[in-house]
Formats: C-alpha cells, sequence, structure tokens
C-alpha cells in the first residue's frame, strides 16, 4: 500500500468531477450547451479509474490482518482552526481536510462513483425530448458533478468535520437536483422539504460532533476511534455509558434523517419530483445510504452502546415494515420504489443493529444496482410516456420497451429477494443475522420481504403486462442505447453483484453456494467493531440453510401473489382495497404523517413566529413608547407655562422667590 | 508611511467629500465616478496597510501595529499636564480584518447605488463616503475618545441617509434609529469616563489609551463591583448597535426602510461595531465583569437567535426577513464571544466578517429585485429563477452562506462558535474555564435548522414556482435589464468570492485572529480573579483619596 499513490488519488476523486462541475459552469452555457454531458462523464470516469486504483492497492491486503495495515490517514490541508495552541501537545491544532482509507471507503468508493457515471451517461439521453437537450441541461450536469464531488468528500473524510462538509453538501446538491424543474410549486416544496427535514436530523448530527469534540477533544476518526475503544476521555476520565450513547444516538439522528428512517423519512418520496436520474443516484444508490456508511464508520462508538444498538435496529426493523406497507397501495412507480428504498435502508440499519455490519454494506452494495436499475428503467418508461409515470394511466408496455421490460424484472427480482440474484443473498444474510439475535426482528424481516416482493410484482405487472395502453397523444418508444446500455450493464450488476460474497463449497445453499466469501473478509477489518462486539462472530449459517429456502419461498409466493391479483384476476385488485377500506386509506394516504408533521410542529411554529414579532411591535415597542412618553408628557405638561405672557412669568417669579425664602427661613 | 497610512485610509474618503464638495459638476455620472474612484482608492490603501501589517513585527506577536499617536486634547487637572487623549490608531489581527471588510464593502455599496439614487446625487454620495470614513475610523481607534467620536459619528450620514433616501417610512425609522442607538451610547460614554477617571485613579494620568487600559486590567484591575457597573454601561451602548434581543425593535424598521446600499453597510459592518465595541473594550479591560455577565449576555444572545429566526419566517418584506435574520445571526456572534474560548472568540469575529459578506450581499440581491419590480412583497413575486438565473445562482450561494453550509464562509464561523460555546469549560486552549456550556448550544443549533426554514421558505417564494411579477414590471427604464447586469454580477461576484475562498481555506484569517486574541483580549483572563471587593464597592472607595477630582470640593464636601 503505497500512501502517497493513495493521497494522489483521493484528491483526484475529489477534485476530477468538481472541474467537470466548474467547467460546465463556467462554458455549459454559452458553449457547450447539448455537449455538456462530456466534462462530467470524463471526470466522474476518472473519479472511477482512481477508486478502483485505491481499490487495488487494499487488494493485495485484504483479510490479511497479519499486515496490519488495512488503514491509512492523510491529511492534504488545514483547515479551521480548534482555538488550541499549536505548540502544545495537543491532539490537533487545526481540523484537516484529511482522508482515511480502509476497505469501507474502497467499497463505497467503487460503488458511488461507479454507479454515478452510469447514471451520467443515461442522463444524456434522459435529459432530452426528441434528441433536443432540455432547458438546463448543463445546469444538471453540472449538479451532477457536484454531488460526486460531495459523496466522495462525505466516503473519503478522516474526521468528523469533512464528514459533516460531505454530508450537508450531498444534501444541497439533493436540494438543487429535487427542485431541478423549480417551475413546478411541488418541486420547489420538495426541495425545501428535502434540505429542511436533513437539517433537523443534521441538528443532532452537529451536536453529536460537538460532543466528540468535548469528550476527545479530536474528531479524527482514529484518534476518537482508540480512545473510545480504550473508553478514555481527553481529559482523562474514564468514558462514561451515557456519554456514548449519547453520542451514538446524536449521531444517529442525521443517519435517520440522511437516510430517510422513521420519522424524518417524510421527504424521501416527496424528492421523487426531481428527474429520474437523480431518484436514482442520490435517492437510491448513494446519497441515502450515507447514513448506513457513518453508523458503520462509527461501528466502534455504536457497539458500545447496548442502547443505541437496539435504537438503530428497531427503527430499521420498524422503517423496513412501515414503508413496505405504504408501498403497497401507491399508483405512482418513482414513489413505490422511494417507499422500497426507505423500506431496503431499513433492512440495512436492522442489520448494522443485530451486528452484522458486513451484511448492512453488502446490501448496500447490491441494492445500489438493482435499485438504481429499476429508477432508470422507471425513468425510460417515463420519458416514453410523456413524463407521466402514474400506473393509472398506461399498461402493457412490454411489447412496446422490451429491453426496458426485461431489465426492469431483473431488477424487480433482485429486489424481491428472488433465490440467486444479487438481493437475495445480502436480503437473506441480514434475516439471517436478525433473526438469531432475535426472532421478533427476523419475522419483521421475513414479513417485509413478502410485501416487497408483492408490490415490486404489482409493479411489473401493471405496468408491463396486460392491455396495451399509453396516455393519449403519447408516442410511445423503446428508449435509445444511452438509455439502454447503463441499464443493461447495471442488470448484470443486479443478477451478479451478490457473488462477490459467495463461494461453492458442498452441502451450501442449494447443495453448493455458501454465503460469506471475499466481500466479508476484505471488508472485516473495517468494521471489525461489529464482529468482536457480537456474540456470533461470523455470518457461518450453522442452522443449515433453512432460512434461505424459506425467504427464496417467500419472495417466490409474493411474486405469486402479485401476479394472481394483477394478472390472472385482475377483479380482485379492486375488491381487496374494498375489503379493509379504512386500512388501505390509512396505506394510501401514507398514515397522514405529513399532516401531522404540519399540524403539530409547522404550524405552532410560525404560531410563535407571529407572536414573537407581535412582541417586537407592541410588548418591546410599547414599552419604549412608554420610557420616550414620559419627556413628551413633561413637555405637554410644561407647555401651557410657556404662555408668553410677562404677567404669568412675573407671578410665577414671584411666588417661586417666596416660597425659596420660606424655606431657607425655615430650615 | 507606516505610521501614516491608517491615517491615510481614515481620511482618504473625506478627501473624496472635499472634492465632490467643490466640484461644479452637476452630472450624476461624474459625480457617481468620483466617489466610486475614491472608495477604490481607501479600499487600495487598505490593502496596503494590510500588507504594511503582514510586514510589521506586530502580525508575528499578534499586537498592534502601525500606530500613529498624537497629542489630541492635552489638558490638565491640578496644575499638571496630566489630561492625556490623543489621537491614536493602530491595527491588530482583529481590527485589520474588519477595516478590510470595511474596505471591501464601500466601493461595492457605491456602486450598487448607481441606478438606485436619482436625486440629490452629490449629498448622497458624500454622505456615504463620510459613512465610510467613520467606520473606518472606529476600527483604528486605540483611543476611547477617539473610538468615540468615530462611532458616534457614523449615526450623522446614516440618519440621513435613511432619512433622505429611505422607503415610505424613512422619516420613522430615521429617527428611532437615531435616538435609541444614541440613548445607548451616551451611557458608553459614561462608561468611558469612568474607566479613564479609574486610570487617573491608578496612574495620575486621566489616559483613554486603549492599550493602557488593557495592561491596566492586566496589572491592576478595576475591582470587580465596579467593573460590572462599567460593564453594563458599556453593554448599553453596544448592545444596542450589536443588536442584541431585546434591544433590536430598531434594526427591522431601519434596514427596511434604508436605500439599499444603507442596509448593506448597516447591516455588513454598524452592527459589527458593536460587537467590535465589545472585543476592543468590555472583553479585555473588564475580565470579570465579562465573566460575570456571561451567561447572562449569552442567555439573550440564544434567545435572540431563536426569536430573531421566527420572527424572520413571518415576514412578507424580504428585507424585513434578512433584517430578522440579522437579530438572529448577531445572536451566534455574541454567544461564541461570551464563550471566552479561543474557538468561539476567534469563531466570532470570523462570524463577524462572514454576516458581513453574506447578510450585505443579500441586501444587495434584494435591492436588485426591488429596483427592477418596486416591490418586497414576497408574495408578490415568484419564480424569478427563469428569467433571472444569475440573480438565481448569487441568491442560493448567499443564502447557503448565510446558513452555514460547510465549504463556505458562514459554517466556519458558525462551528467555532458552537464548538467554542460547547467546550467553554474545558482548558484545551490554554485558557481558563469559561462560563458556558453545551446547554448553550443546543437551542443555537436549534436555530440553525430554523435559519434553514426561513432563508428557504424565501427562495422558495422568489425563485422557484410559477412566474409572477407585478403588473407593469420589470421596470429597466434606468439602463437595468431583465437579468442582472453586468455591472450588478461585478458588485455581488467578488462577494461571493469571498465567500468561497473564506470557506475553502480560512487559515489566513484564523491565524491572524489567534495570535491577537491571544495577545490582546485572552492575556486578560488568568485563572486567579481578581479579589472580591463586593458588590457593594461604591467606587469612591475605590480610589485613593489623593486621586479623587477634586470638581465638589468647595460646595459638597463642606458639609461632611
Amino acid at each position: 500500500m503505497d500512501v502517497g499513490i493513495l493521497k494522489t488519488c483521493g484528491i483526484l476523486i475529489l477534485l476530477l468531477p468538481a472541474a467537470g462541475t466548474v467547467l460546465v459552469g463556467a462554458l455549459g452555457r454559452p458553449v457547450l450547451r447539448g455537449r455538456s454531458h462530456w466534462p462530467v462523464i470524463l471526470g466522474v470516469a476518472g473519479a472511477v479509474i482512481c477508486s478502483f486504483v485505491v481499490l487495488g492497492q487494499f487488494g493485495g491486503v485484504s483479510g490479511d490482518e497479519a499486515h496490519g495495515d488495512t488503514q491509512a490517514v492523510v491529511s492534504v490541508y488545514q483547515w479551521i482552526a480548534t482555538g488550541a495552541p499549536e505548540t502544545r501537545e495537543a491532539p490537533a491544532a487545526w481540523f484537516n481536510i484529511s482522508f482515511l482509507f480502509d476497505p469501507l471507503t474502497c467499497v463505497m468508493l467503487v460503488t458511488v462513483t461507479g454507479v454515478s457515471l452510469l447514471v451520467i451517461i443515461y442522463s444524456r439521453e434522459y435529459m432530452r425530448q426528441h434528441g433536443h437537450p432540455e432547458r438546463g441541461y448543463e445546469r444538471f450536469f453540472a449538479f451532477l458533478g457536484l454531488f460526486v464531488f460531495s459523496m466522495c468528500a462525505l466516503v473519503l473524510s478522516g474526521n468528523f468535520l469533512l464528514l459533516y462538509l460531505g454530508w450537508e453538501a450531498v444534501g444541497l446538491c439533493s436540494y438543487l437536483l429535487i427542485g431541478f424543474y423549480y417551475g413546478k410549486p411541488e418541486a420547489a416544496a420538495a426541495a425545501k422539504k428535502a434540505f429542511l427535514v436533513n437539517r433537523i436530523g443534521d441538528f443532532g448530527f452537529g451536536l453529536g460532533i460537538l460532543l466528540i469534540y468535548l469528550t476527545f477533544n479530536t474528531l479524527d476518526y482514529q484518534a476518537v476511534f482508540g480512545m473510545v475503544a480504550d473508553r478514555a476521555t481527553a481529559s482523562g476520565a474514564a468514558l462514561t455509558d451515557g456519554r456514548i450513547t449519547a453520542i451514538a444516538l446524536l449521531l444517529f439522528c442525521g443517519a435517520v434523517g440522511k437516510s430517510a428512517q422513521i420519522p424524518l423519512y417524510v421527504w424521501l418520496p416527496d424528492a421523487m419530483e426531481g428527474p429520474s436520474p437523480v431518484s436514482a443516484l442520490i435517492h437510491a444508490a448513494t446519497m441515502v445510504t450515507a447514513g448506513v456508511y457513518m453508523v458503520a464508520r462509527c461501528g466502534v462508538i455504536f457497539t458500545q452502546s447496548s442502547l443505541a444498538m437496539a435504537v438503530v435496529a428497531s427503527i430499521g426493523a420498524v422503517t423496513a415494515l412501515f414503508a413496505a406497507t405504504i408501498a403497497l397501495t401507491q399508483h405512482d412507480m418513482k414513489r413505490v420504489l422511494a417507499y422500497s428504498t426507505i423500506s431496503q435502508l431499513g433492512y440495512m440499519f436492522l442489520g448494522l443493529g443485530v451486528f452484522a455490519a458486513t451484511s448492512a454494506i453488502f446490501h448496500l452494495f447490491t441494492h445500489a444496482f438493482f435499485k438504481a436499475l429499476l429508477f432508470l428503467a422507471a425513468g425510460s418508461v417515463m420519458h416514453a410516456m410523456g413524463g407521466v409515470i402514474d400506473m393509472r394511466r398506461f399498461s402493457g408496455l412490454r411489447r412496446i420497451m422490451p429491453w426496458t421490460y426485461r431489465t426492469f424484472v431483473i431488477g424487480g427480482l433482485a429486489l424481491a429477494g428472488f433465490p440467486l440474484l444479487s438481493g437475495f443473498w445480502s436480503k437473506d444474510e441480514i434475516i439471517h443475522a436478525a433473526m438469531t439475535r432475535s426472532p421478533l426482528l427476523g419475522a419483521i424481516g421475513l414479513l417485509t420481504a413478502v410485501m416487497t416482493a408483492f408490490y415490486t410484482f404489482r409493479m411489473v405487472f401493471r405496468a408491463f403486462h396486460g392491455a396495451q395502453r399509453v396516455p393519449p397523444g403519447v408516442h410511445a418508444h423503446e428508449a435509445g442505447k444511452w438509455i439502454l446500455v447503463p441499464l443493461c450493464l447495471l442488470a448484470v450488476g443486479a443478477i451478479g453483484a451478490g457473488y462477490v460474497n459467495v463461494h461453492i463449497r458442498g452441502g451450501g445453499f442449494l447443495g453448493f453456494l455458501e454465503p460469506g466469501a471475499a466481500f466479508e473478509s476484505f471488508l472485516h477489518p473495517a468494521v471489525a467493531p461489529f464482529a468482536s462486539a457480537s456474540h456470533h462472530a461470523s455470518s457461518e449459517h450453522g442452522g443449515g440453510h433453512m432460512l434461505m429456502y424459506l425467504s427464496g419461498l417467500l419472495a417466490v409466493a409474493g411474486i405469486g401473489v402479485a401476479w394472481w391479483v394483477y394478472v390472472r384476476r385482475p377483479d380482485l385488485a379492486g375488491g381487496l382495497a374494498r375489503m379493509s377500506p379504512q386500512a388501505y386509506d390509512l396505506s394510501y394516504n401514507k398514515y397522514y404523517v405529513d399532516e401531522m408533521y404540519d399540524a403539530g410542529v409547522v404550524k405552532p411554529l410560525r404560531g410563535s413566529g407571529k407572536l414573537a414579532f407581535g412582541i417586537d411591535e407592541y410588548v418591546i415597542d410599547g414599552l419604549i413608547w412608554l420610557v420616550t412618553a414620559v419627556p413628551r408628557l413633561l413637555a405637554f405638561g410644561l407647555k401651557g407655562l410657556q404662555s408668553g405672557s410677562l404677567q404669568g412669568y412675573a407671578v410665577t417669579m414671584a411666588a417661586g422667590f417666596a416660597i425659596i425664602l420660606l424655606l431657607v427661613l425655615w430650615m | 508611511m507606516n505610521e501614516w497610512i491608517l491615517t491615510f485610509v481614515i481620511f482618504s474618503p473625506v478627501v473624496g467629500v472635499v472634492v465632490l464638495l467643490l466640484s461644479n459638476g452637476s452630472r450624476p455620472a461624474q459625480i457617481r465616478g468620483t466617489a466610486f474612484a475614491f472608495s477604490l482608492l481607501t479600499a487600495l490603501l487598505a490593502l496596503v496597510a494590510a500588507v504594511m501589517y503582514y510586514q510589521s513585527d506586530g502580525s508575528a506577536s499578534g499586537g498592534f501595529a502601525l500606530e500613529q499617536s498624537v497629542e489630541w486634547l492635552p489638558a490638565s487637572l491640578g496644575g499638571q499636564r496630566n489630561i492625556d487623549v490623543r489621537y491614536h490608531v493602530g491595527v491588530d489581527g482583529i481590527s485589520l480584518w474588519l477595516l478590510l471588510l470595511t474596505a471591501f464593502l464601500g466601493p461595492l455599496a457605491i456602486w450598487a447605488s448607481f441606478t438606485d439614487i436619482a436625486e440629490r446625487v452629490k449629498e448622497y454620495y458624500a454622505l456615504m463616503l463620510l459613512l465610510q470614513a467613520g467606520m473606518l475610523g472606529v476600527f483604528c481607534a486605540m483611543d476611547l475618545l477617539l473610538f468615540y467620536v468615530f462611532f458616534e459619528f457614523t449615526l450623522v450620514p446614516l440618519y440621513f441617509l435613511i432619512g433622505i433616501w429611505g422607503g415610505p417610512e424613512k422619516r420613522r425609522a430615521a429617527n428611532k434609529f437615531f435616538i435609541y442607538t444614541l440613548a445607548g451610547s451616551v451611557l458608553t460614554f459614561a462608561g468611558v469616563l469612568f474607566i479613564a477617571y479609574f486610570a487617573y485613579a491608578r496612574s495620575g494620568t486621566f489616559t483613554m489609551d486603549i492599550n493602557t487600559l488593557t495592561a491596566m486590567a492586566h496589572d491592576s484591575p478595576v475591582p470587580r463591583g465596579v467593573q460590572w457597573w462599567l460593564f453594563l454601561a458599556f453593554a448599553a451602548g453596544f448592545s444596542i448597535k450589536v443588536p442584541l434581543f431585546p434591544v433590536h425593535t430598531w434594526l427591522p424598521l431601519a434596514h427596511t426602510e434604508a436605500p439599499t446600499a444603507g442596509s448593506v453597510i448597516l447591516a455588513g459592518i454598524l452592527l459589527k461595531l458593536g460587537t467590535y465595541g465589545f472585543f476592543r473594550i468590555s472583553l479585555p479591560m473588564l475580565p470579570d465583569g465579562t465573566i460575570a455577565f456571561a451567561p447572562f449576555m449569552a442567555t439573550l444572545a440564544v434567545i435572540g437567535i431563536i426569536y430573531g429566526s421566527l420572527a424572520a419566517w413571518v415576514q412578507r418584506d424580504i428585507k424585513k426577513l434578512v433584517a430578522y435574520s440579522s437579530v438572529a445571526h448577531l445572536g451566534f456572534c455574541m454567544l461564541g464571544m461570551f464563550s471566552l474560548k479561543m474557538a468561539g472568540l476567534s469563531g466570532s469575529v470570523m462570524y463577524m466578517l462572514n454576516h458581513g459578506l453574506s447578510t450585505g450581499a443579500l441586501f444587495l440581491v434584494v435591492g436588485m429585485v426591488y429596483e427592477r419590480y418596486h416591490t418586497r412583497d414576497i408574495k408578490a413575486i415568484g419564480g424569478l429563477a427563469r428569467p433571472m438565473p444569475w440573480l438565481a445562482f448569487f441568491l442560493i450561494l448567499f443564502t447557503l452562506s448565510s446558513v452555514g453550509l460547510p465549504g463556505l464562509n458562514g459554517f466556519v464561523g458558525e462551528f467555532m462558535v458552537l464548538l467554542g460555546a460547547a467546550t467553554s469549560q474545558s482548558t484545551a486552549d490554554g485558557l481558563p474555564p469559561g462560563p458556558l456550556g453545551y446547554a448553550y448550544v443546543i437551542p443555537a443549533a436549534l436555530g440553525i435548522i430554523l435559519g434553514a426554514v426561513y432563508m428557504f421558505w424565501m427562495c422558495q417564494c422568489v425563485l422557484f414556482g410559477p412566474l409572477k411579477e407585478p403588473a407593469h414590471t420589470p421596470d429597466m427604464s434606468r439602463g437595468l435589464t431583465r437579468d442582472l447586469t453586468l455591472r450588478e454580477i461585478g458588485i455581488l461576484a467578488p462577494i461571493a468570492a469571498a465567500c468561497v475562498i473564506i470557506g475553502v481555506w480560512p487559515k489566513p484569517v484564523l491565524k491572524t485572529l489567534d495570535s491577537s486574541i491571544r495577545a490582546n483580549i485572552a492575556a486578560n483572563y488568568r485563572d486567579e480573579t481578581v479579589p472580591d471587593s463586593g458588590v457593594e464597592t461604591r467606587w469612591t472607595e475605590a480610589v485613593p483619596e489623593s486621586h479623587r477630582l477634586d470638581l465638589f470640593t468647595d460646595g459638597s464636601q463642606a458639609d461632611g
């Protein structure tokens, strides 16, 4: 491992996409116009290459803990002062721009840059109408470049402050891209909502970072994690359980916001107002997984607190189930996928919470492929339908768009957890870990898996099967190669990505496939705290592979039910809804959570704003008016005395003189 | 040259005023050009001063440099020449950056007035230059009387700027602004005289020299009980200027009614005179008073953060919204300052600079909208991003800077302020434990959420959604174009560049601040405190008999 190469790559991974953005920003409108995608594609492609170079640096030492250096920290420059005197033996007088490289970084970098590149290539065609660049074409690519920069900064960061920078910057890109069609009031509102809800999470996240600094007097990962592992603090006192739990929970607030978990998930469905490539990249494959990444990264902190782990696991499980129930009834394909993303992120947190960090990251990795694929394929449908994505308005598209159909089905099978596809392997590992930890959590995982299969194929059958029907005035067509090539590449990933963590062994699943392989041993050093804190160190499927057969069966069952309801007996679908109207309404209206937030938070706050302004206008200014009224009143009273008549003055003078005289004489 | 440079900086705008008034040309273009040229000259001289400061010894130690000291009001009490009021100017790392901010915003504010001001042009630019001179003077003054003179002098030009070129309620706004701030600073002046009197009591010289008084606080401090009263006296004037909750109510009106350039200067620099006053006078000269009142001041600051943000959110007038945001932002500034930690103190100055840049820029942007649409009602305009992409770019950038997005300038100050407040009790920075704690950070961090709420709400209303314009607009009669003109881009671009540079690479600023704060402020905070002579300490008891002023010897002391 060569630290010099790592440093160069780290800087290039950040600078190349950023340079693309600057170039498009400066030249896009006047010069490049329809070619504005090139600087960003090239910049991100460079970042992909650098990411693989970084991966290559770690390839040699993977799993070989004897070398001991599965981690490298490089510092680039000094950023913000801590206020500590530099001469002292303080940990650091500056917060640095520094990178931490380890297997987790590598996995994230490759995932992020790889999927980004495919999505950006896809956007080349998607962001055009009849071959002409859409309005704001260059802006779109500039923002995408900025996003890749921010996300890589988040992943590369070697300290909490740079993490926070990336964290906020991806939120900004999300804001800008959700609001890409800013002329639409819904898009503008959704963008704002996304940013603000994330800020609520970041409130906790920021407080957590400050508490870390207060406790450890540094924000560098290595130093902090080292001290946590030793249960030490900067002041020399022992680290208390309360403090570490507080830090973990505050950090988790940020993850809840960014990764759209209960109760802060409300922004993600609305975020679908953004263009489909944005939904695929930011709101499915990469940005929303930042919370999962952060918890995995801070494993040392989280695993020290059983309460925090329990919270992570239960929020994950509840979100997985809750979001799946909403996805059952939505008509907008992208919204179904959005709730499905929330649900899958719930799985990842469930995995983290039951100490199966490798499985969680593995699911993050496979999910990036199949969910990006589903969003992009849905985008392809939307492109062909002239911007319509409501499943009530089209059906039977499989003959018009055969390739989109095929890739969508592959993505759907992977999401549903159909045996042998990527989603199957990763989801099963999480359910397995949850089951060993707590049967209840495992059961929730399985229940969610059935629903996932059902709603995914409800979408497949409604959109692509049945009578061929398109919205009026739309000339439906299959997409061109710029869209189809990324779709096919992602489809290959959706099928095969799971096999990085499967090896062939007699007696495994179906007699020869055994989960837990290269991926797990590669990642292990980075998430070691989870494994060592957990009592069952590896995801060895000790109890046979019953669970794998069961979850495979459930996936097939869910698909089967969807087929029965939407293809075989289409009349059943409405009947189901009519059977339990309350439940259906509750799910269709997303449990009225948005309305509750509006009535419980937004309105009272605005009310207090009005109150504050009223206090300003009337109370404070009223008091000041009273103060100024004193001299005014005096003046008013004394005004009468200054009448201008000489006799009056003379009388007053005489009277005054008399009074003084009396006083002097008597005293 | 070294000792003259600050005088040149301060008085170059005054020369501009003289030139303006003497020239008999009345073409607006010529007047504007002259004023702009002189403000640029001032900026250039300030830049020269900055370079000189970095080459001087002062920059290494953090002390003052480029000093010039001339006898100003020599007088005597009881026969000796013991009243020593001087024209004494100089800068350290703290004031240098504020000086640069002033010199930087000045020309931009003047440039921004080119299309805005059509009547009484000559007077307008003369007043702008005078205002500039006054503010530069405050940041350079090293004598309290000189400080006070400049401090008060800034009121005069601004009073006329608001009162003549302001909006519909300009009279009321100008009067309220003037009397409100004057009322506070009268108490400040009493404080100035009082502390000078204490110096007289200690050393026999009635001095108002900031260096001497700062050193006095270190060597033979004023008794604690007296420090309390002095702190309150100074705080009366400075808090109103800042403005600190609950004495902020002059600000929304003044900001709203002032012409664009007036708002820019008011928000960008004049508010910093208050915080700078705390920094230069209260903190170093009255360490015990500061420690005693820090929790109180910080509580007011935190209330101001929440209160200002909430009030900003319900405004329909964009300018008022930005004005209330200043109340919230200056709350952060005060919070960091009273954490009395290096991070908080540096962060506070950083916050002053960043607020000057981002809020100044926001007022410029709002002014550009107003010039086109003649309304500042958020509900009357909408969807401007489509016809005005440049405006949208700048408004979003400065909004992000204002809400403290990491990577832009606002974050650096905000984070350091919160860090200082959170770690106030720790001693890792070499200073004794401060008076605040983590509890202050929680409401302040809530304020950050609210900050995003109202700023993004404003952006959404103004920039996004379907296009909405009042009838017969945009008004392009004064040579404006639909989107920003090159001149307007030229005004905003330097500020935008400064925002990005400070956000990414704040080290040059922070390094200078660090050494100066250590040398000139933190040095007065030691572990041992002044012996407590009790709140009841009467000021007369603290002064030796021999040094009491004999103003009333003939009369009142006779009946004792």
